[in-house]
């Protein structure tokens, strides 16, 4: 197994759309200090300040697109490059495949709540609207590893949408359905969909976060479970259909 | 047990309606060369496929190293070599860090495993070349790198010398056959092209239509040849009477207008020609000829020829 996630990240190298996406980290941590400049002004809460750089809709909306294309990615290239007979005949674990490319979403995830969290610090600080204090950094880097542990588990059936499919187009178009479902059901029901129940597990302790549904967090892990393992049969299914 | 590398009995595969391999009984041995030649889309593909486990079978059975293959993946995939179809690999990286890629996970032991495949197919070792900027022939030499890198006893090659020029077609051959001959691996190749088939396999496997037609050693096949005299003539009807008074010949077949076949090379051919010349048929040429392996597959498929 740690073989083939060393082999994933090698596969990697020259594909320079991966770490322009990461890009896409630092649109919230940027657009904070144009928004804080005419809206709030100085002297904000760290707390505040991170809530909006890294708690609000880069694990709503921008983290999940993101892994999410990326898992396209992951499983189209060796479908389109005709890679997989290859594989299997090296033998490959098809289960070990899929956790394998499930290791490099997360390892992504990591780094990309990384790369956030030191935007937020560095332009909160920079721009003097929030003072260094270890205590709300250390915060901000616990937020943000949940945050990027349960996205990943969270877009897990993305990933095993794009096992099953040769092309690019369904699981793309899966991304933002999947992404903005689990946006407007957090309003609705959190538990039903793996991206609000991350939700309801990582907001749940941020100040100034209100539920107006009670809160569940067995029931969210619950729900991020379920659906986890749904993807691990459907991905274990269609890779051992589409020898 | 059986003592075949690759054994197959009666394997079928039917997809949708139509039945793309039917019943075939393939029998590879150790050591040997199986050239398994048809035209494009007679299933040869299919079966390579259906050996590695890499297509279900409809029915039949197939055994690898006297094993089914499934459930038994572990054990045998690290004793086979494939190129199945064109070989695919990652077109951001090298040809060197693909064979890295496939050397890691196969755990191969040699530490210069990559650069000994590399050299045996003629690609340079940790060339900057990318796999995306490479030509059709350099991509079916690096996936033949790929299937020899972990020096296995078994190689499937499906139509390996696609997409390669001349002189690239006799390499790959040349190589093709040290790997028999000099280090004593079984090799399952398959090809549309019966000039390769006929220079390199020891045993071959004609198939047609999904059926596989005939099979046997290139030396019986060769011995099946039939000997004929060729004999051109001015006037058929009349030549085909006299030889068949005269000489009580039966074995015999009209070609055209022209040409007829005399499958009886015993028979006195300096007679039949003044007996021929006497009677006003002219004799335009008589040799004695043999059934080129294109013959024989125009036959035993019953239509046009292959390439």
């Amino acid at each position: 197994m740690l073989k083939l996630i060393q082999v994933e990240f090698l596969k990697l190298r020259r594909r320079k759309f991966i770490w322009l996406m990461l890009l896409a980290a630092l649109f919230m941590p940027l657009a904070a200090v144009f928004y804080f400049s005419s809206v709030k002004g100085t002297g904000v809460d760290p707390i505040m300040f991170y809530k909006w750089t890294a708690f609000s809709y880069t694990p709503w909306i921008i983290l999940p697109v993101v892994l999410g294309m990326l898992c396209t990615m992951l499983m189209y290239n060796e479908n389109q490059y005709d890679m997989l007979k290859q594989l299997w005949i090296v033998p490959v674990n098809k289960m070990a495949y899929f956790f394998s490319k499930f290791a490099v979403v997360l390892v992504y995830s990591i780094c990309f709540m990384l790369v956030t969290a030191t935007a937020s610090i560095l332009t909160g600080v920079l721009s003097g609207y929030i003072p260094f204090d270890s205590e709300s950094v250390l915060y901000l880097l616990r937020k943000c590893m949940e945050i990027s542990l349960l996205t990943a588990f969270a877009v897990l059936p993305v990933l095993a949408v794009a096992a099953a499919q040769k092309g690019y187009i369904l699981p793309v178009c899966l991304t933002l359905i999947y992404t903005f479902l689990g946006f407007i059901l957090l309003m609705v029901n959190m538990y039903l969909h793996p991206l609000s129940s991350m939700t309801a597990i990582v907001m749940y302790d941020i100040p100034g976060v209100v539920f107006d549904q009670p809160l569940n967090i067995p029931a969210a892990f619950l729900c991020i479970g379920v659906w986890a393992a749904a993807s691990a049969v459907l991905a274990n299914v269609a890779l051992v259909r589409r020898k | 047990m059986s003592d075949l590398v690759i054994e197959t009995k009666k394997l079928t595969k039917i997809y949708g309606e139509q039945t793309a391999v039917n019943s075939v009984n393939l029998h590879v041995k150790p050591g040997r060369i199986y050239g398994l030649l048809g035209r494009n889309g007679a299933g040869k593909t299919t079966i390579m496929k259906m050996i590695l486990g890499l297509t279900p079978i409809t029915s039949g059975e197939v055994d690898v190293f006297g094993q089914n293959i499934k459930g038994h993946e572990k054990r045998i995939y690290p004793r086979i070599g494939a190129i199945i179809e064109t070989p695919g690999f990652y077109p951001n990286l090298t040809g060197t860090e693909n064979l890295e890629i496939f050397a890691k996970l196969r755990g191969t032991p040699q530490p210069n495993a990559v650069k000994n495949a590399l050299e045996v197919v003629g690609l340079p070792y940790k060339d900057k070349k990318l796999f995306s900027k490479y030509s059709l022939g350099m991509k079916q030499r690096l996936g033949i790198a790929n299937a020899i890198l972990h020096d296995p006893e078994l190689l499937i090659l499906d139509e390996p010398t696609n997409g390669l020029d001349p002189i690239g077609i006799a390499e790959v051959r040349n190589f093709i056959k040290n790997l028999s001959v000099e280090r004593g691996k079984t090799i399952l190749i398959s090809s549309h092209i019966l000039s390769e088939i006929s220079l390199l396999a020891d045993d071959i496997g004609i198939i047609d239509h999904g059926v596989l037609l005939e099979e046997s050693s290139m030396d019986e096949l060769e011995k099946k040849n039939r000997k004929y005299i060729q004999l051109q003539v001015s006037d058929i009807p009349k030549a085909s009477l006299i030889l068949e008074r005269q000489f009580h010949v039966t074995d015999y077949a009209v070609q055209d207008e022209h040409n007829l076949r005399l499958y009886d090379t015993a028979l006195d051919m300096a007679a039949i020609n003044k007996a021929l010349v006497v009677q006003d048929v002219a004799v335009i040429s008589s040799q004695i000829c043999n059934d080129t392996l294109e013959d024989y597959f125009k036959q035993i498929t019953g239509g046009a020829g292959i390439a």
